[in-house]
């Protein structure tokens, strides 16, 4: 657990520009919101192919991914409900690439969907959030009386150790 | 913003994904299996190996025995490999395509090593018993049972006839009320002998009188119309109800002849003593294929399966990854092209060849068909099995079979004083089944040969016994039609009237009393199901006869008025033109 603590503090204070950071939660996100499949290497192409920060995109893939254990029948009776129109399964009927893909399959379809609707309001909020944590939180928390205390703890010495 | 290193670490992640699924697949699919398997079956399953080929593209399981957990020292099912090779492309797409299924020694039964584990409470353990004490109660069917049995069709016929007396009767309230009303009818009469006794004074007083009554005949013609029609809806209704009647009697007599087969009274026996050994037995088996009806039950299409009527709306299965219902797709959700198994059985082998298994055939435009070959087993001659099956609207199997040399195993009926006991015989059989969805007809002769049977203890069953060993064979035909949890099951045999006459011949004086009391009973309903018709037919003759009353009534206006008019009219006029001559 404190060594997760101190991977996140340390993407967090690294140098990675925060699109980085960004980009890398809603990639995760989507990864983890989709079953195993030919579209997760794709993504997986896509994270490795750019400068997205790696440890982010992993951290928040497992833990979607563990979500989705809890949330993916739900996603998967609302896409069976929700995608039941012709002219769609027409289209999908006649482009073999899309089931190449699976999204005839309902839940890579929610995912794919709920994924990429998230993808940039994420990604914005992600970048956002660490813009500011770094501008308003970092250099402040670093005067705390409680920061430098814990400066001696065994927290602190992990993430020097990760440094 | 591109990582230069990044195409390399997609090729090395890419490698440890697919070197993980080489290496752990197939243990990962193994601990997979055995649960599933496991709390299906609630008894320890072993699996020895479960391998995954990547090209081709094929599963491999090696060893799996499942545990019986009634018998824990035996297997339920078992097989020594399992192989499928699944067609890449299809796979890619999310489709099972599996050319080549093979199962070799596949056996049902066998003894494991080491007593299985047990995680579920056993079932009870149904023996099949016939109880032959009951059967011995070879008692006259009672004839109100029989009645109660057959289900008759004259009740339906009597209450479609109560049904329309009672629609007629709200008709013919309705027809009165089109009928020319009486004071209409004395006030026209009134007016027309109002004219014909008037006196003529001139040919433009004729004119007017004749103009007065042309319009009272149109007024008399519209009212014998209205009468005429009422009279063709009566008639109508007298041929419906005749026709009604008539169906009530075909029906009571086809409910006769039921009864007769039924209470096998043309055969000159009784309740047939084939039917009363095996009918239960046989339908008891017979419902052992609804097994399989469940089992594809949930792919046949909703607005199809809707025959057997008994389908109450069953939950719809949430898959975990459904796939969605394209318009059209390129392979069916799962198809296994060929499948060969190795059935172990009784000392021997059985093959059995499987082609196209789908529950989805109206893509692949061919039914699953499926035959099984077992031949030379120490116990069996012969036996071969071929059949079809086909989800479409509906789901349609057909079955035969041919069956040589059963050797029979030492089988008792009844116990005590009233066993009897069937030390060896060999059994033959052909027969055909068909099955829409649940509904089921089939039909089977089986032959009985070379029977020995023994009895002690009761004279009644010593006599019995040599009876039917006196028999060279035994025939049976057995049908069973409808409902496949409850068919409806019919057995004859030769034997039924063997054994009627030579042990039961006090029973013929029961035997006409039964028919006698069948027929009364039978009457007795029919009777009650006429109800009122006689005198609702008499009803519609006596307003018939009515209806021919104001019928002649308006006739006679037409006629006999008119005529005296015209006459004395001409009179007149003639009177009128000598008049003027001789003034000339």
């Amino acid at each position: 657990m404190l060594t997760l603590i101190a991977k996140i503090l340390k993407v967090l204070n690294s140098e990675d520009s925060p699109w980085q950071i960004g980009w890398a939660v809603g990639f995760g996100v989507l990864a983890g919101l989709l079953p195993f499949g030919l579209l997760t290497m794709v993504i997986l192409l896509v994270v490795c192919f750019f400068t997205i920060n790696l440890s982010t995109f992993l951290l928040v893939w497992g833990v979607c991914g563990g979500l989705m254990l809890i949330f993916g029948d739900a996603l998967e009776a609302f896409t069976w409900q929700h995608a039941q129109n012709p002219a769609f399964l027409d289209l999908l009927a006649s482009t073999e690439i899309l089931q190449l893909l699976h999204l005839h399959h309902t839940l890579v379809l929610g995912a794919l969907l709920l994924g990429v609707f998230l993808l940039l309001p994420l990604g914005w909020l992600s970048s956002f959030l660490v813009t500011q944590y770094r501008l308003r939180v970092m250099s402040k928390m670093r005067k705390w009386k409680v920061v430098q205390v814990l400066k001696a703890s065994k927290l602190v010495q992990i993430y020097e150790k990760l440094n | 913003m591109i990582r230069k290193s990044g195409l390399l670490v997609f090729i090395a992640l890419l490698a440890v994904v697919l070197a993980l699924v080489y290496l752990f697949a197939g243990f990962a699919l193994r601990l997979g299996m055995v649960y599933s398997l496991e709390k299906v079956a609630g008894a320890e399953v072993n699996i020895d190996k479960v391998s995954v080929s990547l090209a081709p593209l094929a599963l491999n399981i090696r060893g799996l025995e499942i545990t019986d957990k009634n018998q824990p020292t035996h297997n339920s099912v078992s097989f020594v490999n399992a192989r499928a090779a699944l067609e890449l492309w299809p796979a890619l797409l999310g489709y099972y395509v599996v050319n080549d299924l093979s199962l070799d020694a596949l056996e049902f039964g066998s003894e494991r090593k080491r007593p299985g584990k047990v995680y579920r409470g056993e079932n009870a353990n149904a023996e099949e018993q016939i109880d032959l004490t009951e059967m011995l109660r070879l008692d006259i069917p009672d004839a109100d049972e029989l009645m109660a049995r057959v289900n008759l069709q004259a009740v339906e016929k009597g209450e479609a006839l109560r049904e329309r007396i009672s629609q007629q009767k709200a008709q013919l309230d309705e027809l009165k009320g089109k009928l020319p009303k009486q004071e209409n009818l004395e006030k026209i009469q009134a007016q027309i002998k109002v004219l014909t006794d008037s006196k003529i004074e001139n040919p433009a007083d004729l004119a007017n009188k004749a103009e007065q009554l042309k319009t009272l005949q149109e007024q008399l013609k519209n009212e014998r119309e209205k009468v005429r029609q009422v009279k063709a809806e009566l008639a109508e209704m007298r041929e419906q109800l005749t026709q009604s009647v008539a169906e009530l009697r075909a029906a009571g007599d086809a409910d006769w002849q039921r009864l007769k087969q039924l209470a096998n009274i043309e055969d000159g026996g009784l309740a047939p003593l084939s039917e009363i050994l095996l009918g239960d037995f046989w339908g008891e088996k017979i419902a052992r294929i609804e097994s399989f009806y469940r089992l594809v039950k949930p792919y046949i299409p909703a607005e199809g399966g809707k025959g057997a009527g008994d389908e109450a709306a069953s939950e719809e299965p949430i898959l975990p990854n459904r796939i969605l219902p394209l318009p059209r797709q390129p392979y069916p959700d799962f198809l296994i092209k060929n499948a060969q198994l190795q059935w172990l059985v009784a000392g021997g082998e059985a093959l059995i060849r499987v082609q196209n298994i789908t529950a989805q055939h109206a893509l692949i435009g061919s039914p699953t068909q499926f035959t099984m070959d077992i031949k030379e087993l120490p116990r069996l001659k012969a036996f071969r099995l071929n059949g079809d099956f086909a989800i479409l609207e509906e789901m349609i199997t057909n079955l035969t079979w041919n069956m040589q040399g059963l050797e029979l195993n030492s089988f008792a009926l009844g116990g005590g004083e009233n066993s009897l006991q069937l030390t060896a015989g060999l059994l033959a059989s052909d027969g055909s089944l068909k099955l829409i969805n649940n509904a089921l007809t089939q039909q089977a002769e089986l032959l009985l040969q070379q029977a020995d049977f023994t009895a002690a203890g009761n004279r009644y069953m010593e006599q019995l016994a040599d009876l039917l060993d006196r028999q060279s064979q035994i025939p049976l035909r057995i049908k069973a039609e409808g409902l496949l949890s409850d068919p409806d099951v019919s057995v004859r045999s030769s034997l039924d009237k063997v054994i009627g006459d030579a042990l039961l011949g006090e029973a013929r004086q029961k035997l006409a009393a039964l028919e006698g009391r069948l027929r009364s009973q039978l009457d007795d309903a029919l009777g009650e199901q006429m109800g009122d018709q006689a005198d609702w037919l008499a009803a519609l003759n006596q307003q018939d006869g009515e209806l021919d009353a104001i019928q002649g009534n308006i006739q006679e206006m037409l006629d006999a008025k008119l005529a005296d008019v015209t006459s004395g009219a001409k009179d007149r006029l003639k009177d009128t033109l000598l008049k003027r001559r001789k003034e000339e």
